[in-house]
Formats: structure tokens, C-alpha cells, sequence
């Protein structure tokens, strides 16, 4: 079970936040503040942590730094309101933490925790798997089954992207900001568009879909229905 | 001690300051004009003695006395001074006892000390003389006093004083007047302050005539007023709009909730309408994330992640990510590069910039019709076009499309939260750039990159 610290100073978020993510099978430790925030990350060693950036006491981002002198590599997902968005904060997706502005949407949160817990392992595989679903990076090739599957190079790379991460629930602003490297939210639904045409190739006639749609929240590639 | 208010204020000082300037000018002009009578008066009283030596010597020896005589019984002031004295220095005639020690017998006229001796006692007196040897060895000596200018200098002080002191006076005077005119004005001008900062945006500055300097600085802060009153009336209407614009889809939530909390008889039919209430809130979180979004872009001053940007590159880009979109809608969507261009900019802003325009043009070209990105040059700039085959924008929409959340009565129904166009004004501007909005058919939009100025 994957332990989740959490450091946020309003009693009403980290309640909603605390009860999702034990709803998902986490255990979750709450600090209201920085110093104990820090504390308690250096005792009770969480698997990932969710930082508020403006917290009483330490700022979010100092306890972060304050963690990486001391060589602690926890991943974290800060939360930053919009206005803040600063060149330290992202520079959290280049450091493999993450960070997601206020307000979001709980799934979101997940979704993102989730993804820091199960980063894809450094692997010098050519070749992706997932059922019978198979991607040669090398060649630049997919196949389902014997099915050979003629991709575009950006469809190739949503599909890589997908692979990587198949079980996962992977959000819209996720796909846009890896996939396409979109620092936006467009008005238009482009990802559902290129999911769309996505699956309609993945997915062939009479073949159990792969590419699923979860209302509301994003997309899972995965072999079982 | 505390001075008064008037005596520390700069005017004041410079007042004490033209006084001091004043006096000095005046006591070296008074000194002047001292000097230069003094000289022409000693000048003048030299020539009269000269002459009257000259006159007297070119007399006989035996004339010589009574000429003397005559001479100091014509004198009734008494400045005069003669005397006839033999080659051993002993008095034959005149008002001198003795010749005066000093006095260099060269006919040239010398300032020396005589005493005099009156009823009253001896007085010391110093006089200009001139003194000549005779043919028979006698000297003659002719003297005058000059003791005059010491009544001039009592005059020029006198005057001095008389013309100094009141000037002085009025200096200071006029000073302290102005001193306290201009404190009354700040003072007033304050209280108005005051009550602009208490938020009464109506008040104004006083100002009477456009000439004085302290009435034009009032009418350029009036000037500055006015322009504030109108942006903060502007920025209130934004917040009407805003507030407009947050409420609708929070009241339908609000009335979808209200409905199903009584209607909803099972778990679906709840689900349903907790999905509604949702939506709607999450259209008001998207309009709050594209307000502060605008706002991030509008006050962000940053150019640190400004690089060159490969513009044909980055056309392209767009076109592949949009192209799906406008496949689905059969709209025909390409990108036409004849020239490879860069410019200075954020690459993911201008990105985003010109994202929003394909965005907007696809969105609202019908079906079948044709979006166009090009690359252009222009003179001295670069343009990025985005031209369709849609309905355009006219000539009275044209400045309503860029404010905050316009939305077309024509576009009601189609979805978006109307901030676009700002967000694409905004980053516009962030990079000194311009956008450029054609009427006529079809809509036609350009962003128009001005060349760097070489420095």
C-alpha cells in the first residue's frame, strides 16, 4: 500500500483530498503546515507527497529543495495556484515531479499521483507490450495481434505515451502537456479527436476494445474490459 | 525652537537667499559709486590747486603775500591751505606753521598731514598740497582739504541704508508671501488628494489660470484622473461581465441540484444530475482559469524565455495537431510557408496565440469550408495570417470581438468561455506585436511581428 504525504493548509481540501485518495487504496498523512510537513516527511519516508506551494510556517517549494539536499528522491505533485506559475515551479516537470494549478479537478490529483508512484522504469527495451498490442520503437511499427496498425508520428507517440503507462488513468491535460507539449488547456476538444482516431485503429472490428474512456476524466489503455 | 511652517519651505529660502544676492549687489554698486565720486572729486579739487599755484607763482615775489592772503579771506569754509615759506623752512605767509613734513617739493600733488592750529586747540587734518621751489629760493605751498568725502560716504551710507533695509524688508517679505501661497495650494491641493484617495473618483485638482505652473500641473494630474476614472468604470464593467458570466452556469447548477435533491428517486437519476451540476461548475472554474490566465499573461514582464522561434516549423505543428479536428468538420486546413522565418518570442505562448486563432477559425467556418495559416513578409514584417471561408467579422464587431468575454449574438450556442481573443491580444502585445483584423468576407487575422530595430 502506497503511502501519500500531504501538506496543505486548508482543513476542507486535505479532508476531500485525504478521504479520495484512501477511497483508492492510499495511506495518507496530513501536515498543516511546512516545518511539520518536512518532519514528517524525513520520518515516515511516503512513497509520493503533495505539497501546497503556499503553505504557514515553510514555503512548498523550500521543502521540496530542503528534501533534495538531504537526497530524499520522493517524488511530489505541488499545488500552485495559477497566478504563481513561476519558472521554479516548472521546472518540477523537468525535475520528474509534477505540479497542477488550483482549482482542479479531484481526478486530476489522482490521476497525477498515480502517475509519480508508477513512473515508468528506465528500460532499454525496443519493444513495447501490452496484450497483444506491440510497438517497436526502433522500426516505428505497431501491431495488434498479426494485425499490422499504420500509425501517424504523432499517433505513434500518443500510443508510446499510452503504453508506458497502460492501467493508468491518463487525464486530457496530461496527454496534452507529454503528448503534445501543450502548456495550454485549448477550447477545443483536440485529444478526444486524436483519441478518437487512435482507437479506431487500435480497436479493430470485432477486437476487445483497449483504448477506454472514463467519463468525465481521460483515458486507460488496458487489456481486460 | 521650532520655525514657522513658512520659514522652512524652500521657497522661503530661496527668497532669504535672492535678498542676501540682492544686499551684496547693492553694497558693492553704493561702494562703486563711492570710489569713483571720491576719485573725481580729489581729482577735480587737485586741478584747483595746481591752477592756484600756477597763478600765484607767476606772481611778483613782493604780490606773492597779499595774493596768499587774499586767497584764504575768499575761503569762507576753510578748506583752504596756502603757505610762503623762505629756504630755511621758516613761515613768511599764509595759514601753514611750518612746511609740511613730507611734502616733496616737485609740483606734483600729494596727500599729507597738517596741523592747524585753532582757537580751540590744534587739529590734525590730511589735505592734498603741492608745493614749488621759487626763482628766489622760497616755497610755496597750496593745499586744500578733502575731508568732503567723508560726507559723501556719510551720504552713500545714508542712502544705503535708506534704499537696503526697505528692499531687504520686502525681500523677505514677499518671500514669506509666497512661501504661504504655495503651502496654502499644496495644503489644498492635499485635501482634495484626500478625498480621491477616500474614493471620491469624481474630484478633481483646482486650478485657476492655465499660465500659472501650479494650475498647468493640476490640469495634467486632471488630465491623469480623468484617463484613471474611465479605466477603473472600464474594469467595473469587466466585473459586471465577469460576474455575468460566472453566474449562469452556477445558477443552472445550482437549479439542477435544487431539482434533483427533490426529484431523484434512485442513484442514477442522482448521478445524472450531480454529472449536470458538474458541468457547470467546471464551466465556471474554466472561465476563472482563463481570467487569471489573462491576467498572468498581462502582468508577466518576463522575456527570460524569449528565444528564436522557427515560425514554419511551429505552423506546422499547429496544422498537425488541428488537422483531425477540421477533417471531422470537412474543412480543409493547410499551411502555406514561402519563407523561413523566425522571430524573437515565447514559443509557447505564441504557440498558444496562434492555436486559438485556427481554433476560433475552424470553429466557426461551416462545414466544407477552407482554413488557411500562412507565412508572410511584409515590410520590415513578419505575418502570421489565419484566414477562412467563415462568416468573418464585420466593421461594428471588430473592436467588440477583442473585449472580454464578447461573444457573437451569431455564436451564442457554440461553446467556449469568449476569452480567446483576449488571451490572444494579450500575449500580442506581451511581445510588441500586432493583431490585425480584416473585414470583408471571410475571416482573415494577422499577427504582425515588426522587425527588431537594430541597436
Amino acid at each position: 500500500m502506497a503511502k501519500v504525504l500531504l501538506i496543505e493548509d486548508d482543513s476542507e481540501t486535505a479532508e476531500e483530498i485525504t478521504a479520495e485518495l484512501a477511497d483508492r487504496g492510499f495511506e495518507v498523512e496530513w501536515s498543516a503546515d511546512g516545518i511539520e510537513g518536512l518532519d514528517k516527511a524525513r520520518s515516515l519516508r511516503p512513497d509520493a507527497m503533495i505539497v501546497d506551494r503556499l503553505l504557514p510556517g515553510m514555503d512548498g517549494l523550500t521543502v521540496i529543495e530542503a528534501l533534495r539536499k538531504e537526497q530524499v528522491r520522493t517524488p511530489v505533485l505541488v499545488l500552485s495556484a495559477l497566478g504563481a506559475v513561476d519558472d521554479r515551479v516548472r521546472g518540477l516537470r523537468m525535475g520528474g515531479d509534477d505540479y497542477l494549478t488550483k482549482p482542479f479537478a479531484i481526478v486530476e490529483l489522482i490521476a497525477r499521483v498515480e502517475a509519480l508512484l508508477r513512473r515508468p522504469a528506465e528500460s532499454r527495451e525496443t519493444t513495447l507490450r501490452v496484450g497483444p498490442l506491440e510497438l517497436d520503437l526502433i522500426e516505428r511499427t505497431a501491431k495488434r495481434g498479426d494485425r499490422v496498425i499504420d500509425l501517424l508520428p504523432r499517433e505513434f507517440r500518443l500510443l508510446e505515451y499510452m503504453m508506458q503507462r497502460s492501467d493508468q488513468l491518463l487525464t486530457r491535460a496530461m496527454l496534452l502537456e507529454e503528448v503534445w507539449n501543450y502548456k495550454f488547456i485549448p477550447a477545443t476538444n483536440l485529444v478526444d479527436v486524436h483519441m478518437g482516431r487512435l482507437r479506431h485503429k487500435v480497436d479493430g472490428p470485432g477486437e476487445t476494445p483497449m483504448i477506454h474512456n472514463v467519463r468525465g476524466s481521460g483515458f486507460i489503455l488496458r487489456t481486460g474490459p | 525652537m521650532r520655525q514657522p511652517q513658512f520659514m522652512r519651505s524652500t521657497t522661503f529660502h530661496w527668497a532669504l537667499a535672492v535678498a542676501g544676492v540682492l544686499a551684496v549687489f547693492v553694497v558693492v554698486l553704493f561702494g562703486f559709486i563711492y570710489w569713483k565720486t571720491d576719485d573725481y572729486l580729489i581729482a577735480r579739487s587737485d586741478t584747483m590747486i595746481a591752477r592756484q599755484l600756477n597763478f600765484i607763482a607767476g606772481l611778483s615775489a613782493e604780490r606773492r603775500r597779499t595774493a596768499i592772503d587774499e586767497h584764504l579771506k575768499q575761503d569762507s569754509r576753510g578748506v583752504q591751505y596756502a603757505g610762503l615759506f623762505d629756504p630755511d623752512g621758516h613761515k613768511m605767509a599764509g595759514n601753514l606753521e611750518q612746511l609740511p613734513p613730507g611734502l616733496k617739493i616737485n609740483d606734483s600733488v600729494q596727500t599729507v598731514t597738517v596741523v592747524r592750529t585753532l582757537a580751540a586747540g590744534r587739529e590734525t587734518h590730511a589735505i592734498r598740497a603741492i608745493a614749488r621751489r621759487m626763482s628766489d629760493g622760497n616755497a610755496l605751498v597750496i593745499g586744500r582739504e578733502v575731508d568732503e568725502t567723508r560726507e559723501i560716504s556719510h551720504v552713500v551710507g545714508q542712502a544705503l541704508a535708506l534704499g537696503l533695509l526697505p528692499a531687504l524688508c520686502l525681500c523677505l517679505l514677499a518671500g514669506a508671501w509666497l512661501s504661504m501661497r504655495a503651502q496654502r495650494r499644496v495644503e489644498e491641493v492635499n485635501q482634495r488628494v484626500q478625498r480621491i484617495i477616500a474614493g471620491d473618483l469624481r474630484e478633481r485638482l483646482p486650478h485657476r489660470n492655465i499660465d500659472e505652473p501650479f494650475s498647468k500641473l493640476a490640469v495634467i494630474v486632471n488630465g491623469m484622473l480623468d484617463e484613471m476614472e474611465a479605466m477603473i468604470h472600464a474594469l467595473a464593467g469587466v466585473g459586471n461581465d465577469i460576474a455575468h458570466d460566472l453566474r449562469t452556469p452556477l445558477t443552472r447548477a445550482r437549479l439542477t441540484l435544487e431539482r434533483g435533491r427533490t426529484n431523484a428517486t434512485n442513484l442514477e437519476q442522482l448521478q445524472g444530475v450531480v454529472d449536470k451540476a458538474i458541468a457547470n461548475v467546471d464551466q465556471s472554474l474554466a472561465i476563472i482559469t482563463a481570467l487569471l490566465r489573462l491576467a498572468e499573461i498581462e502582468n508577466s514582464r518576463r522575456s527570460a524565455a524569449f528565444g528564436s522561434v522557427q515560425l514554419p516549423e511551429m505552423l506546422r505543428e499547429i496544422c498537425d495537431i488541428y488537422e483531425p479536428i477540421a477533417e471531422n468538420k470537412k474543412i480543409d486546413l493547410r499551411v502555406e510557408v514561402r519563407h523561413q522565418l523566425s522571430v524573437r518570442a515565447d514559443r509557447d505562448l505564441l504557440l498558444e496565440a496562434v492555436a486559438n486563432l485556427v481554433d476560433n477559425a475552424i470553429k466557426f467556418t461551416p462545414e466544407g469550408g477552407k482554413v488557411e495559416i500562412e507565412l508572410l513578409r511584409g515590410d520590415r514584417e513578419t505575418i502570421v495570417r489565419v484566414a477562412d471561408t467563415g462568416s468573418g467579422i464585420s466593421e461594428q464587431e471588430r473592436d467588440a470581438v477583442l473585449r472580454r468575454f464578447y461573444r457573437s449574438d451569431k455564436i451564442r450556442n457554440t461553446p467556449g468561455v469568449g476569452l480567446g481573443l483576449s488571451l490572444v491580444v494579450a500575449i500580442v502585445k506581451l511581445h510588441g506585436f500586432r493583431l490585425a483584423i480584416h473585414s470583408g468576407a471571410g475571416g482573415r487575422l494577422d499577427i504582425i511581428c515588426p522587425d527588431p530595430q537594430p541597436v
